[in-house]
């Protein structure tokens, strides 16, 4: 199987955050290693001598020749097509150029994030690569005999072999091979003679070769609905499956020119989905949800980069020493790392180590905290002020919590709680190691809490969530949710935030902030509770602090978001090489709870002449007034304003009046309160 | 009943006094209010109070002045859970605000009572006892690691020693590189370390920061 | 309006005779088995199913009614009289056996004599109620009042060889009496308590007897509680120590009280803890000086060639002098058990 999952990866060690899922994620490499190695390099073997079988024969299939033709620059010319997005940040054809790039880093953090040494980066460099190259280059070896391409190997010891020593050995070269080198050459010759100036110049005679090869190329045919159905029954070989999803891709990408005439985009598209689920093996339901979220060629992306762990990062615990001091003490003992990056005084990546990070005495005496890149930033966006009363709602295992502890050096007060009394166990154990003090630790359901205390400066909000940021931690995610945890862990955030909103004073002198976070990338458990929050609270997102990171969504397929959204935070494994993670700072501007009779009120007022958008309203309204408690009778004495055959209509004619309510949408485009209403309603 | 009949009281000794029927009033359990009063968090009584006194001079001497008196705020000891947490006046308050079975922690875990009302050190004080520890001990980078599983520190390991330490004197162990590791119970004065067999114990094990690894359960 | 007609009177009489008659008479296929004793009447014949399912509640109604007539008429048989102008009957004896509404009581737990003669196989011989007076001269009741041969009642009692010349020997007999009275309502009431599944209270041991430490305890305990003010103004000796499990209630400080007199308290502790001169320990100087002594004694002793006494002592010493320090007693077994710190607080405290 051609999955992106290296023998020589050394499998994380020691407690940090979320180590449950962590432990869960070896396991299930284990799992994969020990299938997956020998039978990928059998295939490997085995195409090579189908390839050398082929090469002798005559040639029947002109599709096989253009495949051979092809490979010359096939790979580059992919390359450009899917690495346009800042996974490797930079455009180069050569090869020399792409290993120094850092893949999976976004421009911005690859400028920062050199590597510590020459030597190490290669071997570095080989491991990182693979994640991008493998998922285009890799299923060409077995399936269409290109094994030989540079940049698609089946693993990590060919992929060495290329790079390194025998790329000079001519000998070994099979024809291709050298034609492609010939090519480079010949690139390099002619970049050399005409100088940087005319790089462009260049760059269009090899595409205009690479175009010519396309042209050959033959043309994906997409497998009738039939075939694809049975398909789904009988999986066939992954590599297999691979080469479908790659030319799909390219299909969709240009889909005027590339499509076949007859067939619609969403035939391919299921055809993507399916075979994206059988060779990444997730769920029907969540790769669904994916592909609502990225563009085909970032989702192939963003999946590729679920195949591999995050680098460990660990945090310094500036309590007790200096990040200078600690970096020095690790690489005496035979740590490789460097620092984490501009946005983080405190980061430290770890690169390898021949010791186990999660044991070093170091650790023990709390010098540092293993802790991985993204749940850093929610602190940062918090920026916790010294002597500040500050509220953790989930704190579990308490890296966040330590972090707020640091940045307050150890003054003010700081609540940890978590639902969860065994987990809370590793947050006491945590905050004692790294020396933190001003810190009470409860167990109560979040939600319970601004009765349970209130006033709060600041308050973090790391909810838990379904967890569709971290699958690489824990494989699991991508078989088991489905859509009903999604909406519960939805629901479970909406009520954590409104607590989390009431347990903050907003007329605290310093502070009023919240910082929501998950680490899943859903749409559902962030945007959706974010503008849920702004709804049904007196606050307003502001900028978190963090210079990089996605903007939030603030149009989503049919639903449009708040404008202020953007201003949230999105965090991607294949663009930032963290965790997927999603920040929303929020500052709240009033202790007062809005009525909703309010805005059911202006909702009258806006929209008197048209009769169906009141009706619209009204049932969900009606829906909304039986689930909240805190809505008077006011409400219902509106809805008994309404006449009673009006309502019914509305309910009734639902399909019409949603008609007519697009049509009104499309006149007055762009109003907030329109897409309230559509909350309303898909929402409840 | 039997206090009516005055030649009762002539006949038996009345330390001998069966009582039968009052016996539940007299003999009442009291393990169950004292269950009661230890659930509540409380400051330390006198008893207790010296308890962790005596136990804490023992590796930090009359240092325990500069707990108990310090500049930077009002800092007190408390009992909750059998455990004794040193934590401020500030925090405490924050936590009398949370029920009793729901507050997990808070402040420094210093240790905790024994059902028998001793008082155990927890390595959690560690962040308290190393800065003032008067005996303090540092071993080389070989035997850190073995200290650091729960084990002896043992003469081969053996760094550095405070001078006259005592036999049976609590210190502080250090790694060479000035970490604090635990700490322990010299086995042996620091004169008496001079000529011993180097697998000889130096130091009795009683707790390291590998705990927070290996009993991370039962920590605090 | 017309008189009505004699016929038509006696017609409507007639009627009305005959529907009082009906209502009287409940006619049955078998006749009823009657129980006057329990004013319980018993219907053999079959329910009509049929009826059943046409009337319902209305037919179990009229067939109740029927054969509660027929008990009426039953009772009406029996021979009545009245009393104060009540017509009354009296009901002969019940035929049938109800069973019991509550459980038959519990047959009372053997006393302890009881259990004792029933082991021994003792059976008690019936006495004669009555007993020859010989004084009196006739048969008098064997116990209480005006008994035969009441010892209570001697006018002249002779003095034992043995006894003490100014002894009251009435006096002694009255007090016999009372005991075995005494005697009598402890072991009454050992037998009620035992029999409400309690654990008897341990037999009294003899004045004298060897005792265990928890027994001694408890008895000390007891002792101290037995005074009139239930032991609250009882002192505690010098060293003793605070019994437990009294049902007193520990009082603790408040969690957010005085913290600067919490400190205060606090270090004042520090400084008795700190204080290096050793404090002057009675009990431990006082076993000090008497093993001295007895050293000293056994040393003189051997000098004059006196064999060797007070030697056997010696371990008494150490012992009595580590259970009279106070406070430092838990400390200095804890530390014992680890095989340290014991010799260090002795030179401490010796030096």
């Amino acid at each position: 199987m051609g999955r992106k999952l290296d023998a020589s990866r050394k499998e994380k060690r020691g407690p940090g955050r979320k180590s449950r899922k962590q432990k869960g994620a070896e396991a299930e490499l284990a799992h994969f290693l020990a299938a997956d190695v020998p039978a990928s390099k059998r295939l490997c073997s085995r195409s090579r001598r189908r390839a050398a079988k082929r090469c002798q024969e005559l040639p029947t299939p002109v599709d096989k020749a253009n495949a051979d033709h092809q490979e010359l620059s096939a790979p580059q010319d992919k390359k450009k097509d899917f690495h346009q997005k800042p996974i490797t940040g930079k455009k180069t054809h050569e090869m020399q150029h792409q290993k120094a790039s850092i893949l999976g880093f976004s421009d911005e953090n690859a400028e920062w994030l050199t590597l510590a040494k020459r030597k190490r980066l290669q071997s570095e460099e080989s491991k990182e690569e693979e994640c991008p190259e493998l998922g285009y280059g890799s299923e060409e070896d077995s399936v269409s005999d290109n094994e030989h391409l540079s940049l698609g190997s089946g693993d990590a010891e060919e992929m060495v072999d290329d790079y390194g020593t025998s790329s000079n050995s001519e000998s070994e070269q099979l024809p291709i091979e050298k034609a492609a080198r010939k090519l480079k050459l010949l690139q390099e010759k002619k970049g050399s003679r005409q100088g940087s100036s005319s790089r462009d110049d260049n760059d269009d005679a090899v595409a205009s070769d690479l175009a010519l090869n396309m042209d050959v190329e033959e043309a994906f045919v997409l497998p009738s609905s039939q075939a694809i159905q049975e398909i789904s029954l009988h999986p066939t070989d992954l590599h297999v499956i691979h080469q479908r999803i790659r030319d799909n891709v390219e299909v969709l990408q240009n889909f005027a020119t590339r499509r076949e005439a007859e067939r619609t985009r969403q035939e391919y598209l299921t055809l993507l989905r399916k075979d994206l689920a059988v060779y990444f093996s997730y769920g029907d339901y969540l790769i669904e949800k994916l592909m609502e979220l990225f563009p085909v060629s970032e989702l192939v992306d963003f999946l590729e980069a679920n195949e591999v762990q995050r680098p460990m990062t660990i945090r310094t615990n500036t309590l007790k020493t200096r990040r200078r001091d600690l970096a020095q003490v690790l690489i005496n003992r035979g740590v490789n790392l460097d620092p984490l990056g501009k946005w983080s005084k405190t980061g430290l990546v770890i690169y390898d180590s021949s010791v186990p990070i999660g044991a070093t005495p170091e650790y023990l005496a709390g010098h540092y905290m293993l802790q991985g890149a993204s749940s850093l930033l929610p602190v940062m966006a918090l920026a916790p002020q010294e002597n500040e009363k500050i509220l953790d709602m989930c704190c579990a295992p308490g890296g966040k919590t330590s972090y707020i502890a640091q940045l307050m050096k150890n003054t003010g007060m700081i609540l940890a709680n978590d639902a969860n009394t065994e987990r809370l166990k590793s947050v006491v154990g945590n905050l004692h190691r790294l020396g933190v003090t001003n810190t009470v630790v409860s167990n109560y359901d979040g939600r319970q809490f601004p009765k349970v205390l209130g006033g709060f400066d600041r308050v973090l909000l790391d909810a838990p969530c379904s967890g569709t940021g971290v699958i690489s931690k824990d494989p699991m995610i991508k078989t088991n949710k489905v859509e009903v945890d999604l909406q519960r862990c939805a629901h479970l955030q909406k009520e954590l935030l409104l607590s989390a909103i009431d347990s903050v004073d907003a007329n605290s002198e310093t502070g009023g902030y919240l910082v929501y976070c998950t680490c899943s990338i859903t749409v559902e458990e962030n945007e959706w509770v974010t503008e849920y929050a702004l709804k049904k609270r007196n606050v307003k997102l502001v900028p978190t602090g963090l210079d990089f990171g996605k903007e939030g969504f603030t149009r989503f397929r049919e639903r449009r978001f708040h404008p202020s959204l953007k201003l949230a935070r999105r965090f991607y494994p294949h663009t930032h090489n963290m965790d997927g993670f999603y920040v929303a700072k929020f500052k709240k501007f009033s202790n007062m709870i809005p009525k909703l009779v309010k805005e059911v009120d202006s909702v009258l007022a806006t929209e008197p002449t048209s009769l169906d958008i009141p009706a619209a309203v009204a049932a969900p309204a009606a829906k909304q007034v039986k689930n909240s408690k805190d809505q008077g009778l006011e409400v219902n004495e509106q809805f008994n304003g309404l006449s009673p055959a009006q309502h019914k209509t509305g309910v009734k004619c639902k399909r019409k009046s949603a008609m007519q309510k697009r049509l009104h949408r499309k006149s007055t485009a762009g109003k907030a309160k329109k897409h309230m209403y559509k909350k309303f309603k898909k929402g409840n | 009943m039997l206090s009516s009949s005055t030649s009762t009281a002539a006949i038996l000794d009345a330390s001998r006094l069966p009582l039968p029927l009052s016996r539940p009033f007299l003999f009442r359990p009291g393990a169950s209010s004292a269950c009661l009063a230890e659930r509540r968090m409380r400051p330390l009584t006198e008893e207790e109070t010296r308890a962790l006194f005596e136990r804490l001079s023992k590796y930090i001497g009359e240092n325990i002045k500069l707990l108990v008196d310090r500049p930077d705020g009002t800092y007190c000891f408390r009992l909750h859970n059998e455990r004794v947490y040193y934590v401020s006046e500030k925090i405490l308050k924050l936590a009398t605000s949370i029920a009793r079975e729901k507050l997990v922690s808070l402040g420094t875990c210093f240790g905790k009572f024994t059902k028998s009302q001793k008082f155990r050190l927890h390595i959690t004080a560690l962040d308290y006892l190393a800065p003032y520890a008067k005996y303090k001990i540092w071993v080389k980078p070989g035997a850190e690691q073995s200290f650091l599983y729960g084990n002896h520190v043992l003469k081969s390991g053996l760094g550095r020693i405070t001078e006259n330490t005592n036999q049976y004197q609590g210190v502080v162990v250090y790694s060479m590189s000035d970490i604090p590791l635990g700490f322990g119970v010299a086995a042996k004065s620091t004169q008496e370390c001079r000529k011993l067999d180097p697998m000889a114990i130096v130091v009795f094990h009683q707790a390291d920061i590998g705990e927070y690894v290996r009993h991370e359960e039962t920590l605090t | 309006m017309a008189t009505p007609g004699v016929e038509e009177l006696l017609a409507r009489a007639e009627q009305e005779e005959a529907l009082s008659l009906r209502q009287i008479t409940v006619h049955k296929e078998l006749d009823l088995e009657y129980d006057l004793g329990n004013l319980l009447a018993m219907d053999p014949n079959p329910p009509e199913a049929s009826e059943f399912r046409r009337h319902g509640g209305d037919y179990l109604r009229a067939l109740a009614r029927g054969n509660t007539q027929l008990l009426i008429n039953q009772l009406w048989q029996v021979p009545s009289e009245r009393v104060e102008e009540t017509v009354v009957v009296r009901l002969p004896e019940a035929n049938l056996r109800l069973p019991r509404e509550k459980p038959p009581p519990r047959a009372r737990p053997p006393t302890r004599w009881e259990q004792f003669a029933k082991l021994k196989g003792i059976r008690k011989r019936k006495k004669s109620n009555i007993a020859w007076d010989e004084a009196q001269g006739e048969w008098r009741r064997r116990w209480g009042y005006k008994r035969a041969n009441d010892p209570t009642k001697k006018w002249l009692i002779e003095v034992p060889a043995t006894a003490d010349p100014n002894e009251d020997q009435f006096a002694k007999l009255l007090q016999a009496k009372k005991e075995r009275v005494a005697k009598n309502e402890l072991q009454r009431l050992r037998n009620i308590a035992r029999s409400q599944g309690r654990e008897p209270p341990a037999p009294v041991p003899p004045p004298g007897a060897p005792r265990s430490r928890a027994q001694l305890g408890k008895e000390l305990q007891v002792t101290r509680r037995s005074t009139a003010s239930v032991g609250r103004f009882q002192a505690l000796l010098p060293r003793e120590k605070e019994p437990r499990g009294v049902g007193k209630k520990r009082r603790f400080q408040p969690l957010l009280g005085d913290m600067a007199a919490e400190k205060q308290r606090q270090l004042e502790l520090l400084g008795a803890l700190n204080r290096k001169e050793p404090r002057l320990d009675v009990t431990r100087a006082a076993n000090k000086q008497l093993r001295e002594d007895e050293q000293e004694a056994a040393r003189s002793k051997k000098r004059r060639g006196a064999g060797r006494a007070g030697t056997g002592k010696k371990g008494k010493g150490p012992g009595g002098a580590r259970a009279g320090k106070k406070g430092k007693g838990p400390g200095g077994i804890r530390a014992g058990k680890k095989g340290k710190g014991r010799t260090g607080k002795r030179n401490k405290q010796e030096h």
